[in-house]
């Protein structure tokens, strides 16, 4: 005889079967991933992602249409995305596939920047932003961060929120190369910046650095750290790190010598993500003509770091990002190019144990596919990326683990 | 100075070839048609320090080359539109041919990790050798020597 099951019954046990396959799942080092619809138009490109202390999303990006370059972003809310908000727009914009602009977002406000061709020379560009005060709720003038007045190579920003309000912004300055006789090297250089785009206090912290090559920074419980493709007189171009403490900066300090020399440009910088002691950094390397991306760990803020963990070799082209889970889990993102492209991200726990590697997208190696980029809001990661696949646009998907 | 100069014959055989008769490239079919020529295939950026250093030594190379049945073709790594390819090549100073996007797929190389990166083709159409980072003229010329190449030497 066949009983039957009434419907209440049957929702409330499929509910509970639905459940229990999450959880085993879950448990098995599983994830959920949801594409979600992308608020940025046709013809975009160059997005990031990225998170203000309360966990709200925002998505930044540029769009190009007849000559003009459009840098503008929107929030994620529980009702999707807001409307898009336009930051800057020009015409005489240095638009790049791998220096990019950046938008940081904490509680006190805003900081975007973007590059703008300087009118002197050819391959010269400066770095442009404007700050948003939360409590002025307006964006001020656009000013150029840097304050040399040399038409010379400005860019691979990276920016970090401070505690007081002010924002930590690092680049590639190569005002050496063309104002030093003989000439010099492309520099590191930071400064913190106020709400109103004030300059409070500004470093060299690298005399010769990778020209082109991406920054990146994080905040640790003992101050901010700044990881970047360092430049030897040798050229060797490994991955170093200096760190922001008791209000001076340490001596850049090599993360691994991977002992890679080229004179060349990688065009592929190192990442780092910081929670507490916690630190880690992934990089892309290439010795002997070898593909390779290396995460390494930290549980004193970026004072020492354990022993490269090889997260993918060699079929990768690098484009790697980092971030870390309320887990603890680490989350790496990069391009897998064994076959048709595709954007990864693998996740560890703290000991550096593999515990999933996940599929996002199909991508393309293609430089117009750029940089994935990703935010980790509790154990969820946001990831955006370009799909190239016909018109460029930006696309945006949430994992869950 | 020289314009930048679009389009190697070869290569654009290879895409009516390609075009009018299958929907995949076969690199055999390259080989079969090859007109006989070496390539070097220098990647550049107009952002890339490094490679701007190495253009001059190309253009230089690429008239004195030409009589040894070596070619030097260049390839904008930033993949823009070839209009904009152009446009920037002639900034740079670019005296040697530059490939569009369609004869660079063609040639089916791997995307290079570092700029510069300069790959020598046998004429197959093989990769016999890649130099990654910065060449100077003597490394090329060692290159092709290595390869078996007397390289013209005035």
């Amino acid at each position: 005889m066949i009983r039957r099951i009434d419907s209440p019954n049957a929702v409330l046990l499929g509910l509970v079967l639905a459940l229990s396959i999450l959880i085993t799942s879950y448990a098995a080092g599983e994830s959920q991933l949801t594409r979600l619809p992308s608020p940025a138009p046709a013809n975009s490109s160059l997005s990031r992602v990225v998170a203000n202390e309360a966990g709200e999303i925002y998505l930044s990006w540029v769009s190009q249409d007849a000559g003009q370059a459009t840098l503008a972003f929107a929030r994620l809310t529980s009702e999707g995305w807001g409307a898009a908000q336009v930051i800057s727009r020009g015409r005489n914009w240095f638009v790049n596939w791998a220096d990019f602009p950046v938008l940081s977002v904490d509680s006190s406000g805003m900081v975007a920047h973007w590059l703008q061709m300087s009118a002197r020379g050819t391959y010269d560009y400066d770095i442009r932003a404007r700050f948003y005060a939360q409590d002025k709720a307006a964006w001020t003038e656009a000013r150029t961060i840097h304050t040399d007045g040399i038409s010379a190579e400005h860019g691979f920003v990276s920016m970090l929120p401070l505690n007081d309000g002010t924002t930590l912004i690092s680049w590639l300055d190569g005002r050496e190369i063309v104002h030093s006789e003989p000439s010099g090297a492309m520099t590191l250089r930071a400064g913190i910046f106020d709400k109103s785009g004030a300059n409070v206090s500004e470093w060299e912290l690298d005399h010769r650095v990778c020209d082109c090559c991406q920054t990146s920074s994080a905040m640790t419980e003992r101050g901010p750290i700044i990881v970047y493709r360092d430049r030897s007189q040798q050229e060797v171009r490994d991955i170093y790190t200096t760190r922001l403490v008791d209000g001076a900066w340490t001596l850049p300090q090599a993360i691994y010598n991977d002992n890679w020399q080229i004179s060349g440009c990688p065009v592929n910088g190192p990442s780092v993500a910081a929670m507490n002691k916690r630190v880690a950094v992934a990089w892309f390397s290439a010795r002997d003509d070898v593909p390779k991306i290396q995460l390494v760990l930290s549980t004193d803020s970026g004072l020492s770091f354990s022993e490269p963990i090889i997260v993918e070799s060699p079929n990768t082209n690098g484009r790697v990002d980092t971030t870390i889970l309320d887990s603890g889990n680490i989350i790496v993102s990069w391009m897998d190019t064994a076959g048709e492209a595709k954007i990864m991200l693998s996740r560890y726990d703290i000991n550096g144990v593999l515990l999933s590697t996940t599929e996002v997208a199909s991508s393309s190696a293609s430089r117009r596919s750029g940089f994935p980029i990703i935010e980790a809001v509790g154990n969820s990661v946001y990831v955006t990326w370009t799909d190239i696949d016909a018109t460029p646009q930006v696309k945006v998907a949430r994992i869950d683990y | 100075m020289l314009k930048p100069r679009k389009s190697v014959v070869s290569l654009s055989l290879f895409v009516m070839i390609f075009v009018g008769t299958t929907t995949f490239w076969n690199p055999l079919t390259a080989a079969e048609t090859n007109d006989g020529n070496w390539r070097i295939v220098n990647y550049w950026s107009e952002w890339c320090a490094p490679c701007r250093v190495e253009i001059p030594i190309f253009n230089e190379l690429s008239v004195r080359l030409a009589k040894s049945n070596v070619m030097i073709v260049g390839v904008n790594f930033d993949e823009d539109p070839m209009e904009l390819t152009l446009e920037i090549a002639g900034k740079m100073g670019i005296e040697f041919t530059v490939l569009s996007q369609e004869e660079v797929d063609l040639l089916a190389l791997k995307l290079p990790d570092v700029l510069p990166t300069t790959y020598l083709l046998s004429p197959s159409n093989k990769v016999v050798a890649k130099l990654i980072g910065q060449q100077s003229e003597q490394d090329i010329l060692d290159e092709l020597t290595l390869q078996g190449l007397t390289p013209f030497t005035d």
